[in-house]
C-alpha cells in the first residue's frame, strides 16, 4: 500500500467522522424533541412519532439513503450525495436517540419530580431545572453506544457515491488488485475511532461520578 | 374570619385508587401553630392523606382548606368549583412544603442549590436574598459547613436536615412530614427529630406522619390515629397514649410497648 | 406507467429478493446462535489465554462495520484462495458478524443470572452437561430473548448492505427497478414495507417469548 493510498483512506476517515458528527448534531436534539412529544403524550403527534420510530427502526440505512437520494428529488427536493447522506443519517439515528431519551425520562426518579411539584414547580420548570441537567448524564452511555453504531453504519452511504473509509478501502483494493492491506488499514482506523469515543465516554463518566457521586447506571 | 380558620382543615376526604378505597371520610383540623401527628399501621392511608393536603394525590371527594382557602379547586362564580389549572396549583403548593421519607434531594445541585432552587425559580426571590436566607436555615440545622457539598456526600440524617431547610426556605404556612425518619439509620433519627422539635416549639404548623411514638407523645398537640383508611381517634396525645378509646388503638400501641 | 404497477409487473424480482433476504437471515441465525453460544462458553469458562483470544476476536469484529467485513470476505479472501459466490459470502459475513454480537449478549445474560440456582442444581447432583441443558441454557434463552430479537432486526437491516457485493436481496430489487424504470417511489416504499413487516414479525416473536418468561419468572 502506497502513501497516496493511505492518504485516500485518511480522507475517507475524515468524511466518516464529519458525516457522523453532522448526523449526531441533528439527530440527537431531534431525538430529544421526539421523546418530549411522547413524554408529554401530545395527542396525534404521539402516535405519529411512535409510527415513525417503528418504521425507521425497521428500515436498513442503505434502503433509507437510496430513498432519500432518489425519491426526494421527485418531490422537488434535490440533494447532493453528501447532504443526502447527512439528512439520512440524522433521520435514521433520531428514532434510536428518541428511545434512549424516553427511557431516561420514564425512569427518572419519581420522588425528585414530586419534590419539585410540592415546591410549586410547573412541569415545564421542573423539566428545565431538575430533569434536563440530569437527563443527559443518565443517557450518556446509551447515546455513546448509539454513536458508535452510527459510525459503523456510515458505509451504507457509499451506495450513493460518498467516499468514506470503507468505500475508499475497496477502491484502493480494486485499483491495486491487493484488497487485504487497505481493508486491514480500514479496520485499524475504525477500531481507533471507536476506542477514542469509548475512552472519551469513560473520562466524562468518571468526571460526573467524582462530582455528583453517580453516573450512568 | 379567615384568621380564625384552622391552618389545615380536611373535610370528608375520600380517595380511591382503581376502585379500591384508601381513604374514607377523613376529617381533621390542624390549628395554626400546632403540630398534628398522624399514626397508625402501615397501609392505613396516612401517607396518602398527607399527600392529599398538597394535592400530590387528588381526593376523589371531599375538601382540603388551607387557612380557609380550598386547595386544588377554585370556587366558580356560579357556585360549584372547577379544578385549578397547573399554574394555579403550582402557586397554591408554594404555601405548603413537604419533607419526604427518602429525602428527594436533587442530586445535581449542591446543598445550597437545593435550598435556593424553588425560592429563586418558583417564587422569583432575588438570588442574594435567597442565599442569605438559605445559609441561615442551614446554620440552624447545623449544616452551614456543607453548603457547597453535593447530596451524595452526606449521611441520611444530614440529607433529611437539608430537606427540612429546603422546605422551610419556601416560608410555608404548613410543613408536611411524610415518615421523615423511616429511611434513616437508628443513630441518625435523633438529630432529625431534634430539628423538628425546635420547629414545633417555634410555632411552625406541622403535620407529621410518623412511627416515632415517643416523638408523637412529647411534641404533638393533636394525634390522629388512622386504621384502614379512616380516622379512628383524634385528640390530645396524653389521652391517646394513656387511655386509648378503641380496641384497635390499644392493640396498635401494644406493639410499640405502650 | 404507475410505479406500483411496475413493481407488480416485476414482482418475481421482489419475491426473489425477499427469499434471499429471509433465507440469508434464517440460515445465519441457525448457524450463529450455536456458534455464539459456544463463544459465550469460551468467554466465561475457557482457560485464560483462550478466553482472551476469543475476547479479542469478538471485540475486533464488533469494531468493524458490516460492509467492511463483507468486502474482506468477498474481495479479500479469494486472495488467500478462499472463493465464495455472493450469496455464500453474504451468509459467512452475516454469521460471523452476528455471532460476535450474540456471544456478547449471551455472556452478559449468563453473568446476570442469579447463581443460587446453579448451586442448588449442583447440590442436587446435576452433572455439568445436564446442568447446562436443563438449568443454565433455558434461563439464558429467556433472559436474552429481547436483545436477540433486536440483534435479528439489526441482522435483517445489515443484509441490505449485501446488495453492494451483488447479492440479489430486497434492496437490490428496489434499486434495479428504480434504475431501469426511473420510478424510485414505489419500489423503495415496497422494500421498506417488506423490511418493516419482517421486523414486526420478529417483535411479535419477542413479545411471545417475553410473556412466556413472565409466566415462569413473574
Amino acid at each position: 500500500m502506497t502513501w497516496a493510498a493511505f492518504e485516500t483512506l485518511l480522507t475517507g476517515a475524515g468524511t466518516t467522522v464529519a458525516l457522523s458528527l453532522a448526523g449526531l448534531a441533528i439527530g440527537v436534539p431531534l431525538g430529544l424533541a421526539l421523546a418530549l412529544i411522547r413524554w408529554a403524550r401530545i395527542p396525534v403527534a404521539d402516535q405519529l412519532v411512535a409510527t415513525y420510530v417503528s418504521l425507521v427502526r425497521a428500515t436498513p440505512l442503505l434502503t433509507f439513503v437510496l430513498f432519500v437520494f432518489f425519491v426526494l428529488p421527485t418531490m422537488g427536493l434535490e440533494l447532493d450525495p453528501v447532504p443526502a447522506a447527512i439528512v439520512t443519517l440524522a433521520l435514521n439515528t433520531a428514532p434510536f436517540n428518541c428511545e434512549i431519551w424516553r427511557a431516561g425520562l420514564t425512569n427518572f426518579p419519581r420522588d425528585q419530580l414530586e419534590a419539585a411539584e410540592a415546591c410549586g414547580m410547573t412541569r415545564t420548570l421542573a423539566f428545565r431545572r431538575i430533569v434536563a441537567p440530569q437527563l443527559w448524564r443518565v443517557c450518556l452511555g446509551p447515546l455513546v453506544s448509539e454513536m458508535t453504531i452510527l459510525l459503523k453504519a456510515t458505509p451504507a452511504v457509499a451506495v450513493i457515491g460518498v467516499v468514506e473509509i470503507t468505500r475508499a478501502a475497496s477502491r484502493i483494493g480494486a485499483a491495486t488488485y491487493d484488497p487485504l492491506p487497505p481493508f486491514l488499514a480500514a479496520t485499524v482506523i475504525y477500531t481507533l475511532l471507536i476506542a477514542v469515543i469509548v475512552q472519551a465516554q469513560r473520562v466524562i463518566e468518571a468526571l460526573i461520578a467524582r462530582r455528583y457521586g453517580y453516573a450512568a447506571p | 374570619m379567615a384568621d380564625a380558620a384552622p391552618a389545615v382543615s380536611a373535610r370528608l376526604v375520600c380517595k380511591q385508587f382503581d376502585g379500591i378505597e384508601v381513604l374514607r371520610d377523613v376529617s381533621l383540623d390542624v390549628a395554626k401553630g400546632s403540630t398534628a401527628c398522624i399514626v397508625g399501621p402501615s397501609g392505613s392511608g396516612k401517607s396518602t392523606f398527607l399527600r392529599c393536603v398538597n394535592w400530590l394525590e387528588q381526593p376523589t371527594t371531599g375538601q382540603i382548606l388551607l387557612n380557609g382557602a380550598p386547595m386544588g379547586v377554585v370556587p366558580s362564580p356560579k357556585g360549584g368549583t372547577r379544578p385549578m389549572t397547573a399554574k394555579e396549583l403550582a402557586l397554591a403548593r408554594t404555601r405548603v412544603s413537604m419533607v419526604f421519607q427518602h429525602f428527594a434531594l436533587w442530586p445535581h445541585l449542591t446543598v445550597l442549590g437545593n435550598v435556593i432552587e424553588a425560592p429563586v425559580h418558583v417564587l422569583g426571590r432575588p438570588r442574594d436574598e435567597a442565599v442569605e436566607d438559605a445559609r441561615r436555615l442551614l446554620a440552624r440545622v447545623g449544616l452551614e459547613a456543607k453548603a457547597d457539598a453535593f447530596p451524595h456526600t452526606l449521611s441520611g440524617g444530614q440529607k433529611q436536615r437539608v430537606a427540612i431547610s429546603r422546605a422551610l426556605a419556601m416560608k410555608p404556612e404548613v410543613l408536611l412530614f411524610d415518615e421523615p425518619t423511616s429511611a434513616l439509620d437508628p443513630e441518625m433519627v435523633g438529630e432529625v427529630l431534634e430539628v423538628m422539635r425546635d420547629l414545633a416549639k417555634e410555632g411552625m404548623t406541622m403535620m407529621v406522619v410518623t412511627h416515632e411514638m415517643a416523638f408523637a407523645r412529647d411534641v404533638a398537640d393533636t394525634i390522629a390515629f388512622f386504621d384502614a383508611g379512616r380516622v379512628i381517634e383524634t385528640g390530645d396525645p396524653k389521652a391517646f397514649f394513656t387511655a386509648p378509646q378503641t380496641d384497635r388503638a390499644r392493640r396498635f400501641l401494644t406493639r410499640y410497648g405502650i | 406507467m404507475n410505479g406500483f404497477a411496475i413493481v407488480w409487473q416485476e414482482r418475481a424480482l421482489f419475491l426473489e429478493g425477499l427469499w434471499n433476504t429471509v433465507s440469508l437471515v434464517v440460515a445465519a441465525i441457525a448457524i450463529s446462535v450455536p456458534l455464539s453460544a459456544l463463544g459465550a462458553v469460551v468467554l466465561v469458562e475457557a482457560p485464560r489465554p483462550v478466553a482472551r483470544l476469543a475476547r479479542a476476536l469478538i471485540d475486533l469484529t464488533r469494531c468493524v462495520p458490516f460492509l467492511l467485513l463483507a468486502y474482506v470476505i468477498y474481495y479479500g479472501l479469494p486472495q488467500l484462495g478462499l472463493r465464495f459466490d455472493a450469496w455464500w459470502a453474504g451468509l459467512v459475513t452475516m454469521t460471523l458478524y452476528n455471532a460476535a454480537y450474540l456471544a456478547e449478549i449471551f455472556r452478559s445474560a449468563w453473568l446476570a443470572l442469579p447463581k443460587e440456582g446453579f448451586e442448588a442444581a449442583r447440590a442436587y447432583g446435576f452433572r455439568p452437561a445436564t446442568l447446562y441443558r436443563r438449568i443454565v441454557l433455558p434461563q439464558i434463552a429467556y433472559a436474552s430473548a429481547p436483545l436477540v430479537g433486536g440483534q435479528i432486526i439489526v441482522m435483517i437491516k445489515d443484509s441490505a448492505l449485501l446488495m453492494i457485493i451483488t447479492v440479489r436481496e430486497i434492496s437490490f430489487a428496489a434499486n434495479s427497478i428504480n434504475a431501469n424504470y426511473f420510478t424510485p417511489f414505489a419500489p423503495f416504499v415496497v422494500a421498506i414495507g417488506m423490511y418493516w413487516m419482517l421486523s414486526l414479525i420478529v417483535e411479535a416473536w419477542v413479545r411471545r417469548v417475553a410473556s412466556g418468561a413472565r409466566l415462569r419468572y413473574g
